[in-house]
Order: C-alpha cells, then sequence, then structure tokens
C-alpha cells in the first residue's frame, strides 16, 4: 500500500514539478509571479477538450494544438498584460495576474459551461501489476512525459543558443540589453514556454480528473512547490513538486482526502518563516 | 460620499451641512423606495431600480466593510493579502461558537468577532516580520488554506455539510427581522469604519503607515517601528473583516466552508483596485460596482428583449460569468492605464475641473 | 565622412535630474580611439547612453541634436539593433552574466555571428586574454575585477564591433591590470580597424593610449584636442581633470 502512494505521489509530484517549472521560467525571465499558473493549466485541460472532442483531431494533432495554443496565449498574456506594466509596483502586476486568472475562468466557464468535461484521450489507464503494487498507467505515462518535458526544456536552456539567452536575461536584464538582446522578445518566449508547461500539466490532470475549472486550485498547489523548492531554483521546483505530490497523497491515503491542503500550506508558513529562500535556493541579501 | 475637495473656507460650513444633510436624507429614505418600490408615491419599475432588492444592497454594505479593511490594509499600510476570505471565516466561526453555540447576545458576539480576528490577524501578520512582498502574499495564501480548513472541519465536526446555522441577530430585544432594520444597522456600521479608517490615517501612526507604504527605509529611519506598526494593521484590517464575515454569517443565518474560499478573497482585491487602492472611498465605489454588474447586466439582457444564441448564452445563462469577466477585465485595464482606479479618475477630472473655472 | 561615430548639437535630458549635457559635438574617427574624460558627474556616462540607446532605461531623453553611427541616424534605435548594427559597449560596471561560465558570457556575445565563425572568434578572444581561457568554465562571478573587466571587453569584441564603447574600465583594478588592457585594445584596434569612445575618470592612463580626448564639463565639451595636446596642457589638466598626475581615483 505505502508503495502505491509513495508512486502516485511521485507521479502526481512530477506534474506539479513541470508546473512549477513553467512558473520558475516566468518568473526568472520577467520576475512575475504569475497566479494565473493554476488557470493556464485548466487552460491546457481545455485545449485537449476543443482538440479531441470539438474538433476530433487525431491525438498527436492534439498535442501539438494544446503546444500552439498554450504558446500563443502565453505570449499575448505577455505583450498585452506583463510588458505595458513594466516597472510598476509589484501589487500592480500580481493583480494583473489574479484579474488574468478571474477573466480566463469565465471566459473559459461562458464557452465550455460550467460542468466538467470528460476527456478521453488514448492515454493508457489501465493498471499493471509489479508484484504486489497496483500501478496505475496513467501517472505512468503522466510522470514520464513530464520528466521528458524538463529534460527537454533543460536541454533547450542549456545547449541552444536562444536558450543561452534566456539564461542571459534571466542572470541580469540589463547585462542582457547591453549585450545586444532583445529582452521584450527573450521574456515573451519565457511566457509561452511556461504557459505551454503549465498547459502539458493541464492534459495530464484533465485526464486524471475533468477538463474544469477546478482544477486551479490544483494548478496553483505550483506556487507553495515553488516556494518550498526555492524561487530562483530550477531543480528547487522540481524536487518542491514532487514534495507536494508526496504529502498530498500520503495525507489523503492515511489521514483525510481534505487534509493535504493544510499539511501543504503549514509547510508553507513554516518555509517561510524560517527558510524563507527554499530548500534549494540560495538566500541573497535584500531579495526577501 | 464626498470628501473634502478644496481647502475649507469659511463659508463652505454652511455648505458642508447641507451636503451631509441631504446625503443622510438620501440614505435615509433608499431603503423605503426599495421596500415599496416607488418614490414619493410614484411606483417604478423593476428595471428603474436598477433590478435592486433591499437585500443586495445590504450585502454590498457588508462588503464595503471587507473592502475598507482590506483597502486600509494594502492601500494604506501597503500589505498585500490575499487572505481576506479567512478572516470573513474567522468571524463567522467565531459568531457560530459564541453566538449558536453558547447563545451570547449579538453585541458580544460582534466584539468577540472583532477581538478574534485581531488576534488571527496578528498571527497572519507574524510573516511579515521574516519577508517581505511576494512571499508575504504567499504566507496570507497559506493562512488562508489552513483557516478554511479549520472552519470546514468545525463544520462537520459540530453541524453538517448544510452548514454552520446562526440566530437571528437582535440587540437589546430589537431583533433585526427586516432588511430595513439591518439597512440602518449596516450603514451606520459602514459610517463608523469609514470615518474611524479615514481618522486612524489621520494620526501620526496612521501617516506612518502610508510613509512606510511608500517607503519603508525613510519610515525606519524617521524613528517609527515598522514591525509593530505593520502588525497593528493587520490587527485592526483583520478584526473589521472579522466583525464583516459574522455580519454576513447572520445575514445569511447560514453559511459553508464552500463560501470562504479563494475567490472570494480575490472579489475584495478587485475592489479596491477598481475602486482605486488607497482611497478609502474608493472602496465603497469598488464595493457598490460589485453590487451593481449584475444587475446592469440583467437590465441590458431584458432590454435586448428576444435574445439568441452567444448573446442569450452571455447575458441570461451565464451571468455571473460574465460578471466575473467585466470585473477581471476592468480591473486589468484599469491597471493599465488609470492605475489609480475610478477614484483617480475622479480626482483627475475634479481638478480640470477646477482649472477650467479658473482659481481667482 | 569617415567618422564612424558623428554627434552634433546632441542635449540629453533625464526626467528627474533635468538637463544632463548641452550642444555636444564629437566625432570617433574609423580606426582611432579617442578618450571622453571629466570629473564625476560630467556627463560621461549619460553620452554613452544616449550612443548606444539606454536612456530610455534611465529616464533620459535626446531633446536636440543627432548622432550618426556609420552614416546612419541612430537617435532612436534601439540597443539591441545598434549591436547588431556594430556598435558594443562595456558599460560601468562590467555588467556580466555574474551566473553563467566564462565561456557562457563569450557566447552571449557571439550569438549575432554566424556559426562557422564563432570558433575563430573565440580563439581570438582567448589570445588576446589568455587569463579566459583558463578560466572558461568558472563561473563568472567569481572572476576577479581585472578578470571580470576582460570579460566583458571579450564579450564586447567577440563579434567584432565596428565601435566599441567603454565607461569607466580602470574603475576599482590595479594600474598594471588596466595598462595591461588597455595595450591590448589597442592591439585589437590595429588588427581589426575597431573604433573606440573610451570614458574615463582616470585621465592620465587614457592619454597615454588615446588619439584624441574630449573633456566634458558639467554638460559640455570644455576642450577637444589631440591626446598629446593635453597631456602637455598643464592647464587643461588643472582646470578640467583634478591635478597635474591624476593616478588611479580622482576627484
Amino acid at each position: 500500500m505505502l508503495g502505491q502512494v509513495l508512486f502516485s505521489g511521485l507521479a502526481l509530484g512530477s506534474i506539479y514539478g513541470l508546473v512549477a517549472l513553467g512558473f520558475v521560467v516566468i518568473f526568472k525571465a520577467t520576475e512575475v509571479f504569475n497566479f494565473a499558473q493554476g488557470m493556464l493549466v485548466v487552460c491546457g485541460a481545455f485545449f485537449a477538450y476543443t482538440g479531441i472532442m470539438l474538433l476530433g483531431l487525431p491525438f498527436p494533432m492534439t498535442i501539438v494544438f494544446i503546444v500552439l495554443a498554450a504558446a500563443i496565449l502565453g505570449a499575448f498574456i505577455h505583450a498585452f498584460l506583463i510588458q505595458p506594466l513594466a516597472g510598476r509596483s509589484m501589487l500592480s502586476i500580481i493583480m494583473v495576474t489574479i484579474a488574468l486568472s478571474i477573466v480566463i475562468r469565465a471566459v473559459l466557464e461562458i464557452t465550455y459551461g460550467p460542468q466538467g468535461k470528460t476527456l478521453q484521450t488514448p492515454l493508457p489507464t489501465g493498471i499493471f501489476l509489479v508484484g504486489d503494487l497496483r500501478i496505475s498507467q496513467l501517472h505512468l505515462t503522466a510522470a514520464l512525459v513530464s520528466w521528458s518535458c524538463m529534460a527537454m526544456f533543460g536541454a533547450f536552456f542549456k545547449f541552444t543558443s536562444v536558450g543561452l539567452l534566456m539564461r542571459a536575461t534571466a542572470d541580469s536584464h540589463e547585462a542582457a540589453v547591453v549585450s545586444g538582446i532583445n529582452i521584450n522578445v527573450m521574456n515573451r518566449l519565457a511566457w509561452a514556454i511556461g504557459s505551454v508547461l503549465a498547459a502539458v500539466g493541464g492534459l495530464f490532470l484533465g485526464q486524471l480528473q475533468l477538463a474544469s475549472t477546478e482544477l486551479e486550485s490544483i494548478g496553483l498547489l505550483a506556487l507553495p512547490a515553488v516556494v518550498i523548492g526555492g524561487m530562483q531554483s530550477i531543480p528547487g521546483a522540481i524536487i518542491g513538486g514532487l514534495l507536494v505530490g508526496l504529502i498530498e497523497q500520503l495525507s489523503a491515503t492515511y489521514i483525510s482526502p481534505k487534509s493535504s491542503d493544510i499539511f501543504i500550506y503549514v509547510l508553507l508558513m513554516l518555509i517561510l518563516m524560517v527558510r524563507p529562500w527554499g530548500l534549494f535556493g540560495q538566500q541573497e541579501l535584500g531579495r526577501v | 460620499m464626498s470628501t473634502s475637495i478644496v481647502p475649507l473656507q469659511k463659508s463652505n460650513l454652511g455648505l458642508k451641512i447641507i451636503q451631509w444633510g441631504t446625503i443622510l436624507a438620501i440614505l435615509a429614505y433608499v431603503p423605503i423606495i426599495l421596500t415599496d418600490r416607488a418614490i414619493f408615491g410614484i411606483r417604478l419599475s423593476n428595471m428603474q431600480l436598477l433590478n435592486l432588492g433591499l437585500t443586495q444592497i445590504n450585502l454590498m454594505l457588508i462588503a464595503m466593510l471587507g473592502a475598507l479593511s482590506l483597502n486600509f490594509l494594502t492601500g494604506s499600510a501597503g500589505l498585500i493579502s490575499i487572505g481576506h476570505a479567512a478572516f470573513y471565516a474567522v468571524g463567522a466561526m467565531t459568531g457560530a461558537v459564541v453566538g449558536t453555540q453558547l447563545g451570547a447576545p449579538f453585541v458580544l458576539v460582534l466584539l468577540a468577532a472583532a477581538i478574534t480576528g485581531a488576534l488571527v490577524g496578528v498571527l497572519a501578520g507574524l510573516p511579515s516580520l521574516r519577508v517581505r512582498g511576494l512571499y508575504f502574499v504567499l504566507s496570507t495564501m497559506a493562512v488562508h488554506y489552513i483557516v478554511v480548513f479549520v472552519f470546514s472541519e468545525y463544520q462537520y465536526k459540530f453541524f453538517d455539510v448544510v452548514g454552520v446555522p446562526f440566530n437571528e441577530a437582535q440587540i437589546a430585544g430589537f431583533a433585526f427581522s427586516t432588511p430595513i432594520r439591518w439597512y440602518f444597522f449596516l450603514i451606520a456600521t459602514v459610517m463608523a469604519v469609514y470615518f474611524g479608517f479615514k481618522h486612524i490615517l489621520n494620526t501620526r501612526e496612521g501617516r506612518a503607515m502610508m510613509a512606510m507604504r511608500d517607503q519603508e527605509l525613510a519610515a525606519t529611519s524617521a524613528g517609527i517601528d515598522v514591525r509593530i506598526l505593520r502588525l497593528k494593521a493587520f490587527a485592526l484590517s483583520s478584526a473589521v473583516a472579522s466583525v464583516a464575515g459574522v455580519l454576513y454569517a447572520y445575514y445569511l443565518t447560514n453559511v459553508t466552508a464552500e463560501f470562504f474560499n479563494i475567490q472570494f478573497a480575490i472579489q475584495f482585491i478587485a475592489m479596491i483596485i477598481i475602486g482605486g487602492m488607497g482611497s478609502l472611498g474608493g472602496s465603497l465605489i469598488g464595493a457598490a460596482i460589485w453590487l451593481l454588474l449584475p444587475s446592469i447586466i440583467t437590465g441590458f439582457a431584458s432590454q435586448a428583449g428576444v435574445t439568441t444564441g452567444i448573446v442569450q448564452r452571455m447575458l441570461v445563462d451565464n451571468k455571473p460569468q460574465l460578471v466575473q469577466l467585466i470585473f477581471g477585465l476592468l480591473v486589468i485595464i484599469l491597471l493599465i492605464f488609470a492605475p489609480g482606479g475610478i477614484s483617480g479618475l475622479i480626482k483627475q477630472v475634479r481638478l480640470r475641473w477646477a482649472a477650467l473655472w479658473g482659481r481667482s | 565622412m569617415n567618422h564612424v561615430l558623428n554627434i552634433e548639437h546632441l542635449s540629453v535630458s533625464y526626467a528627474r535630474k533635468g538637463l544632463a549635457l548641452e550642444d555636444i559635438h564629437l566625432q570617433v574617427p574609423k580606426g582611432k580611439i579617442v578618450a571622453l574624460l571629466g570629473a564625476n558627474g560630467a556627463g560621461k556616462t549619460t553620452m554613452i547612453r544616449a550612443i548606444s540607446g539606454l536612456l530610455s532605461l534611465h529616464h533620459g531623453q535626446i531633446t536636440q541634436g543627432q548622432i550618426h553611427f556609420d552614416g546612419q541616424l541612430i537617435n532612436s534605435v534601439p540597443a539591441h539593433r545598434l549591436v547588431r548594427q556594430g556598435m558594443a559597449q562595456v558599460p560601468e560596471g562590467r555588467l556580466i552574466f555574474k551566473q553563467l561560465s566564462v565561456l557562457d558570457n563569450l557566447l552571449v556575445g557571439a550569438a549575432i555571428l554566424p556559426r562557422a565563425q564563432v570558433a575563430d572568434r573565440l580563439e581570438a578572444v582567448y589570445h588576446l586574454f589568455p587569463r579566459l581561457l583558463e578560466r572558461k568554465t568558472q563561473s563568472a562571478g567569481w572572476l576577479s575585477g581585472g578578470e571580470q573587466q576582460m570579460l566583458a571587453l571579450g564579450r564586447a569584441l567577440i563579434a567584432k564591433p565596428q565601435l566599441l564603447l567603454v565607461d569607466e574600465l580602470s574603475l576599482g583594478l590595479a594600474p598594471l591590470i588596466v595598462e595591461a588592457i588597455y595595450k591590448q585594445l589597442v592591439v585589437v584596434g590595429e588588427t581589426l580597424g575597431t573604433s573606440m569612445l573610451i570614458v574615463e575618470q582616470n585621465a592620465r592612463i587614457a592619454l597615454e593610449f588615446a588619439d584624441t580626448a574630449y573633456i566634458l564639463d558639467r554638460g559640455r565639451i570644455a576642450f577637444n584636442g589631440t591626446a598629446d595636446e593635453v597631456k602637455n596642457s598643464d592647464l587643461i589638466k588643472d582646470s578640467y581633470l583634478g591635478t597635474r598626475q591624476t593616478q588611479g581615483t580622482t576627484s
């Protein structure tokens, strides 16, 4: 039993890690705390629904559709909401992402109706037995895909020219401008990537549950994940995600389904009080 | 409600009395209009009354308390918080324990709610001693989830899924049995809170709070203990929000944990941004808009007559979603183009007006 | 005109600080090194920002005049575009990417080059500043001040710019290292034909290596001439540059 819970915790944690990674990419690039990341996860689920059920696309095409739609949405958000507010107070920028989440939620509910929609993807939903353990194939697939995505983006950042320029921009905006980097393009790219990562997470969460705006609160778990792991740290975000997934599953199984929230958020509070830069972050003077 | 526009001159005192007299008279007559659905005997249609009933006005008044307290915290003291729904929950829970379970009189319930709210507020504000800005917002998010969890556990332990019930509110035998009675009580409360905050912001400590918001280093070097000030601001703001919560609970006579979700907390932030952060009058405007939007849309829908397709879906079937959509867009547009909110715009219009008329 | 940089009637103003530069005329001839000297606050950094398109970042704007780079008017060309057009800069404080390796820092500068040229140019920079080769995998934040300066220069030079702008190269560095770096810059000028505009508070060392010099005094050009003219005029040095033997840190 414990093995199973650990496995599903890690599997879900991988999805959270993916969403958290998207969040950190956005944060490192534009220093924006994207409260709408949870809704971008929901968008992913609905893009999947649209692709499969409404447009009748074959599954591979649906994936392409989800990625493109999310990328465009992310770039759009940066161009029209984030860039105009560059240099404004933190409250304004946080508020704009919160307001964005309100707007996206409303648009989704108006377009698709307030009920959740079931996703019917060809993703495997069976179970296979490993000794005593019943491993959910969907969980396994979700974990594998999440890790592949993370690896892919890791490689992108480390080995491509554009990835290098994005890392440079995240390191120092001013140095980037001085070096001839077009900051706005880099930031837009970061938002596109962050949205795509969230959307992929949404695809799996949508298949695991439903495509519905209720997924937002699950998507928002990326926020404590990121803080626990370390806001500016990519490995931190991923490990934070895994931790949150584990805590969620362990508390849901052994204590009660509703108790997971409180463990996660109490841990968040503890980290904020004791080690605000996260488990893997680095203490930076004046940041906190 | 107007705050002073021009420097006071002696001849303005008479003008102010007339202004206030009129405002009070209107405020007193409004509930009568809404209950009778007529003004001075002339019948008014639902449309003309913007589809408003006294219930909605009362809910708006309670929301005003929430907006004012959040504005005090965020707009004046500079602490961003998305935990406001949690403080409503604290108030409701206190009301349930002290009022429903222990049967204490209403006044005591309100007092208890204020005190509990202040205490929880101080606790919630403690992280501000350690972290700032972004991280602090997250701590308020954690506070939200923790408090709502506690409320949920409380609800299921002592009551059931239907919700937590509340007795009828009454003060010294005078029962709040009709919306009109609630109305006058709430108007008095809102005015007390509004002028209370206004007064506080004019004291030395209040101005220190605003200095703290703008330039923390400068405030500290001026000898003000910023940390204690922050906790005080949090305590006061949470106390008022908690009272709003218990009033809300008593008005609805039944609440469940689901009421106090993050979306609810976000409504208040939207209200103060639309109204104008740092402006108390703005909070009132923000809460009023939050109230009026659904009614205006319903009015729109019925005016448009027979509607089909998308329009029908948006205006009628999905009205709450449309309200949220407009609300969110309004926040975004104001943030980008008019960061001072509606009260900021009014101020600009007034300045232009004064300039236009010339000043002798 | 064989000026790579031609500034006429330039006036610059900041939103909060007011007028910073007034009616500036300045030319950088092709292949020459021009020194821009003056006391703290005279407006030297403002000049660099105006040329390289960074004014708006600091709430400033050009209120009058024209800047021509290689014959083209560049008053309102954004900074990143200027880099592509062949203008590189090393700002005050170096501004390297502290968390990236030395190699990555250089590769950022090389991003505008065609793939095929990158390896050769990298080698050229390593040849110029061998210390960078030694430290190529190290995090740039760990380098010494002199090495960071070399890195910033390397990043700027790797794409073979037509014009190099350097702001306060000597700040915080030992005189020996500064001299060594300047010598390398002269080599670059001779081999690649790069023109340079050097902003310096340390007038003595700048004059040793520059061809011509301009002296800024409170937003206006107080003097311009060949470096020799300035070096040999005690009057000029006293009036505008602090003391006779300006050495390291000045006013």
